[in-house]
């Protein structure tokens, strides 16, 4: 649909000739505390230009980010000079400074801002109690406390720059249990565990009173925050740049800290935090309420499976049919389509992005890739499976090819293609829920907010009637397969 | 009406029929009779082109079978299965109903044809609406005989029609397509694996094994002048149930 306006626009843009404030910048942000409430900062700064900005939420990951960047889904976003450094610019050394990401940017049409103040690096904690009782303040303390129980969270202890490399740099001799990174910090306060991982700018270093150690080895790469940001949008935005310098250094660590504070346990509005911060007025929209809300993801969340049901309907069944009627060509079919089920939903969405922008179509053109075996699947395993003789019967009275499909195979295959619409239906429901990831509505989107602000009420919000939706359309088949199988066929099954 | 003409046919690489001539006149009731994989439903499957030969020719009305628009010749020809091949989804009458449908009758022309067929085969008219699998064995293959003659067609197949149905109703159902065969005037090819019913149903008998020709005749001249051992042995295979009782 993205495309379809931008195509709008531009035919707009072209009869009036009029570029100015035609089309808002996009900020976006990844699917946590900290990267959404940057983003706002950005957005109500830019207001105080009188740039117009829009705010892309939540977008899942680094990678989606990137992507929507470079394809001109956004414009600007916050990101971390070791995060660009290990993931986005793998060719540069580790070392490189500002000015060498600037130009490796500057390369792909990307700008960086000045660091905005604070370092979000990894880092180890635990409660002040424990670190005064036994003396710690540095990582080069720890291995004189064997006993001390290590609880880290999984991505920490897999990554090459998390605990197998600073096991080795700091000679640790702990062995660390994995667990979630929410979990550790409340197993921290129950006393379960000692040390967690954490990132310096997290709200619970102040919540639980922790002691952040200090890194006297100097291991942790420096992951400070910039904003990265496309060229273009600098010039067809000037002023963007006067938003870019205002915000150099303004953000110290206690700042933030306190930022995330407010949003992830005082549970403020992350647009009111950021407005109070800049000193602006906040234009956040009053809560409407869990009723228009789950109304709302509940059309998103139909729409997009609905679509891609629908598509995948219109080409999958007649892919079905003939892979049913030539053998050879069946395998070829039926194997893609089973490749495309494998690709992991996410690799999906980062392939689709410059195609179709970040937003519905990429997550309905992934959840329709998605669709296809199964419904594929089951037409030809419906005709192919249907009785020889009856297909002979079919054939010897002297019915030309399509009557005999639509009189006698597809009905007698309906049972089949029908259960493989369902199983496709069904998955859909489910799967569309990533589609939040990349900023496509629906019940996923109340879900992650959930989980990002670790409120249980709105996990379900968003997890209870996406369950529902999806009985609801078991249902809602079930009663299709009555109104559709003929009713032979479902004597053939009772008796 | 039917010539095949030194025709060989495999599958894969089993011989089904091996360098076959044979000739069916217009009007004329034969039975091809023999063991199971003599070859003999091949037959009536490279008539329908359902297969094609392999080598030889298949004629029909002297034109060869490759020549001619395969769903006219398939329309001109009724075929008959051993459990009727009827279409599970379809009542009785949609079976009987969907081929004259498609080639446009009214609906008042598919009443009339059915009426008559039903008085034919002695269906009974309530069991016109039920499906496939809530008739009889015996229902099931008048529905499928009914089908086979619809449109009325010069040529009646049938491969094992009653093999599958149980002693009472195939006696009786022997009776009635021999009335049935003498009151149509079409040529019937029937392919059974059972000397009596052949002959009691078939003036002309035709014996296949292994892919060939091994005699054709009336019954008597089977009997009394068997063309080789494995006809004289094929004709003997049979109980005499006075020599049972004894």
């Amino acid at each position: 649909m993205s495309i379809f306006r931008h195509a709008a626009l531009i035919v707009v843009l072209v009869l009036f000739a009029h570029p100015a404030n035609a089309k808002p910048l996009v900020v976006g942000s990844k699917n946590f505390t900290e990267s959404l409430l940057l983003a706002e900062v950005v957005r109500l700064q830019a207001q105080q230009q009188h740039i117009e900005m829009q705010h892309r939420r939540a977008l899942g990951g680094t990678r989606i980010l990137w992507r929507a960047l470079e394809s001109g889904d956004i414009d600007i976003y916050a990101e971390y000079t070791g995060t660009l450094l290990r993931e986005l610019l793998p060719n540069l050394p580790a070392d490189a400074d500002l000015t060498a990401i600037g130009a490796a940017l500057r390369a792909r049409g990307l700008g960086i801002s000045a660091p905005l103040g604070f370092n979000d690096s990894y880092a180890l904690g635990l409660t002040r109690a424990t670190a005064q009782k036994l003396g710690i303040e540095r990582i080069s303390d720890l291995p004189k406390h064997s006993e001390l129980r290590f609880g880290l969270s999984n991505e920490f202890l897999q990554r090459g720059d998390g605990w197998p490399a600073l096991r080795d740099a700091y000679v640790l001799p702990q062995k660390p249990r994995g667990m979630d990174h929410d979990l550790a910090y409340r197993a921290l306060k129950s006393d379960s565990i000692d040390i967690v991982d954490l990132y310096t700018s997290d709200a619970e270093i102040a919540y639980y009173d922790l002691r952040v150690l200090d890194d006297d080895r100097h291991y942790f790469p420096r992951y400070d925050a910039v904003l990265v940001y496309r060229l273009d949008a600098l010039q067809y935005e000037p002023a963007l740049a006067a938003v870019l310098q205002s915000l150099g250094a303004r953000i110290d660590l206690a700042a933030m800290q306190r930022m995330n504070a407010a949003v992830k346990i005082a549970a403020r509005a992350d647009t009111d935090v950021a407005a109070e911060f800049l000193g602006v007025k906040s234009d956040a929209i009053a809560d409407s309420g869990r009723a228009t809300r789950i109304a709302a993801r509940t059309l998103e969340h139909l729409e997009l499976v609905s679509i891609s049901l629908c598509l995948a309907l219109l080409l999958g069944l007649p892919l079905g049919i003939f892979a049913a009627r030539k053998p050879r060509v069946a395998r070829i079919i039926l194997s893609l389509t089973g490749i495309l089920q494998t690709v992991p939903s996410l690799a999906m969405f980062v392939f689709m992005i410059p195609l179709f922008g970040i937003g519905a179509p990429t997550a309905i053109v992934a959840l329709f890739l998605y669709s296809l075996l199964p419904i594929v699947r089951n037409t030809y395993a419906g005709l192919t499976g249907i009785a020889p003789e009856l297909r002979e019967s079919a054939a010897a009275l002297g019915l030309p090819y399509f009557t005999r499909l639509w009189r006698i195979e597809l009905p007698l295959a309906a049972r089949m293609i029908l259960a493989g619409i369902k199983i496709a239906a069904v998955i859909n429901v489910g799967t569309a829920t990533l589609g939040a990831l990349i900023g496509a509505g629906g019940y996923g989107e109340t879900i992650l907010t959930g989980i990002r602000l670790d409120n249980i009420g709105l996990i379900l919000e968003g997890a209870i009637p996406a369950a529902a939706m999806a009985l609801l359309v078991q249902e809602l088949f079930e009663w299709i397969e009555r109104a559709v199988v003929p009713r032979g066929l479902r004597l053939s099954a009772r008796s | 009406m039917f010539q095949l003409d030194n025709v060989s046919k495999y599958y894969g690489t089993t011989l089904a029929l091996d360098g076959v001539t044979l000739e069916f006149s217009r009007g004329s009731i034969s039975a091809l009779i023999g063991s199971s994989g003599s070859g003999k439903s091949t037959v009536l499957r490279l008539l329908l082109g359902l297969e094609n030969a392999n080598s030889g020719i298949v004629r029909i009305d002297g034109l060869p079978l490759q020549s001619l628009d395969l769903l006219a010749v398939r329309r001109g020809i009724g075929y008959v299965i051993q459990d009727g091949g009827l279409f599970p989804h379809l009542s009785a009458y949609d079976n009987l109903a969907l081929l004259p449908r498609h080639v446009g009758w009214s609906h008042a022309r598919i009443e009339e044809r059915i009426e008559n067929l039903a008085t034919l085969t002695h269906f009974p008219r309530d069991g016109l609406l039920r499906y496939p699998l809530e008739l009889s064995g015996g229902q099931r293959q008048r529905i499928a005989l009914m089908r086979a003659l619809m449109l009325d067609p010069p040529a009646l197949l049938l491969d094992e029609p009653l093999s599958a149905l149980d002693p009472i109703v195939r006696y009786e159902l022997q009776d009635e397509l021999a009335a049935i065969f003498a009151g149509i005037d079409k040529t019937v090819v029937l392919v059974t694996h059972d000397l009596a019913e052949a002959a009691f149903l078939a003036p002309r008998l035709i014996l296949l094994d292994a892919g060939k020709v091994q005699q054709s005749g009336d019954l008597d001249a089977l009997r009394q002048t068997p063309a080789n051992a494995w006809v004289e042995r094929f004709v003997r295979a049979r109980r005499d149930l006075t020599a049972a009782s004894a």
